[in-house]
């Protein structure tokens, strides 16, 4: 399998994992390791000062794993800015998935401020993979701006139907220059697998695994079928046909007609 | 006489004091571990190395904000 290249950095796995909903710390690592991920996402949120909880990423390896904070909960570009400076402060990571989502029912991105967004950042120096609708038109205006990569929603987040968005993702997989990381409600290994066989470059996959009943095995199944997608695509699929294409020889049939 | 802050959105009375005159102080009267926070004073990014250093005063409003798990 190829590496992945994003901004100035190499990875081997093509699987992202976020770190939302899962029972516990020590299940969460175990599943990320199982997943062999790479990249894992974070999100910022204020402390309960009445109750101020462990230290969640003290249970993420940062020498293994690239961190991937998230602009998560922002309803417009100045929230998204504001979450983004604030990831960057609290990590030192000048990396950024941008997501402003105004709508909380189904939590769709909203174009327009997710791409004022994304040129401010991309001027104040942050590598910008944003969250986006499976827009072709809008990758190709956050590629102009500058992002290192544009990820699509399969469907809504957490929703696990799968690539609903497929024909769309298609075109923009047809025309990015940046990878593409298909990003949320890929509800099952196979959905992975499909994204990647078309060519994405990558997979984002949260709800899926964290709340699997056995999410360290979930883990591990969507590394296969991430791995077994993109073999497939490098491998090269064969065409398809309306009618069948006999596998086996159309001569010496045992019969005389 | 004592002071009000905002903290996360939540006022909070504190009598100042020497131990309780910074950023640094607040974070360790509320048991809030600092390696993990990141902190916003009337809308201006205050840096860890810089809490100690970053005076507390009446009125003002104070974000406290940490890593939690996102996808």
């Amino acid at each position: 399998m190829s590496a992945l290249v994003i901004a100035d950095r190499q990875f081997q796995s093509r699987l992202f994992v976020g770190t939302g909903k899962f029972a516990s710390a020590s299940v969460m690592a175990e599943a990320l390791r199982a997943a062999g991920t790479e990249m894992v996402t974070v999100a910022l949120r204020r402390v309960d000062i009445r109750n101020p909880a462990d230290d969640m990423l003290a249970a993420i390896d940062r020498s293994r794993y690239q961190l991937l904070p998230n602009t998560s909960g922002a309803r417009d570009a100045a929230e998204a800015i504001r979450l983004a400076r604030l990831a960057r402060a609290a990590s030192g990571i000048h990396w950024i998935k941008l997501e402003v989502t105004p709508d909380p029912y189904y939590l769709l991105p909203d174009g327009t401020e997710t791409l004022k967004a994304a040129e401010t950042l991309v001027r104040e120096g942050f590598t910008v993979l944003p969250y986006i609708h499976a827009d072709p038109v809008l990758a190709k205006r956050l590629q102009e701006v500058g992002c290192a990569a544009v990820m699509p929603l399969a469907s809504p987040i957490g929703s696990n139907q799968g690539l609903r968005t497929r024909d769309c993702i298609s075109i923009i997989l047809e025309q990015a220059s940046v990878p593409v990381v298909v990003d949320a409600g890929l509800g099952a290994p196979s959905h992975a697998a499909e994204a990647m066989e078309m060519g994405a470059d990558a997979v984002l996959v949260n709800t899926a695994i964290a709340t699997a009943s056995d999410p360290v095995r979930m883990a591990a199944a969507f590394r296969q079928a991430v791995e077994a997608g993109r073999s497939a695509y490098e491998a090269g699929l064969p065409p398809r046909s309306t009618a069948a294409q006999a596998s086996s020889p159309l001569t010496g049939f045992l019969r005389d007609d | 006489m004592s002071w009000t802050l905002k903290i996360n959105g939540m006022l909070q009375s504190f009598e100042p004091s020497p131990e309780l005159s910074t950023l640094g102080d607040l974070l360790e009267h509320l048991q809030i571990e600092q390696t993990a926070v990141v902190a916003e004073v009337d809308g201006q990014i205050v840096l860890r190395q810089d809490f100690d250093k970053t005076p507390l005063r009446d009125g003002q409003s104070i974000e406290l904000i940490r890593f939690v798990g996102g996808g």
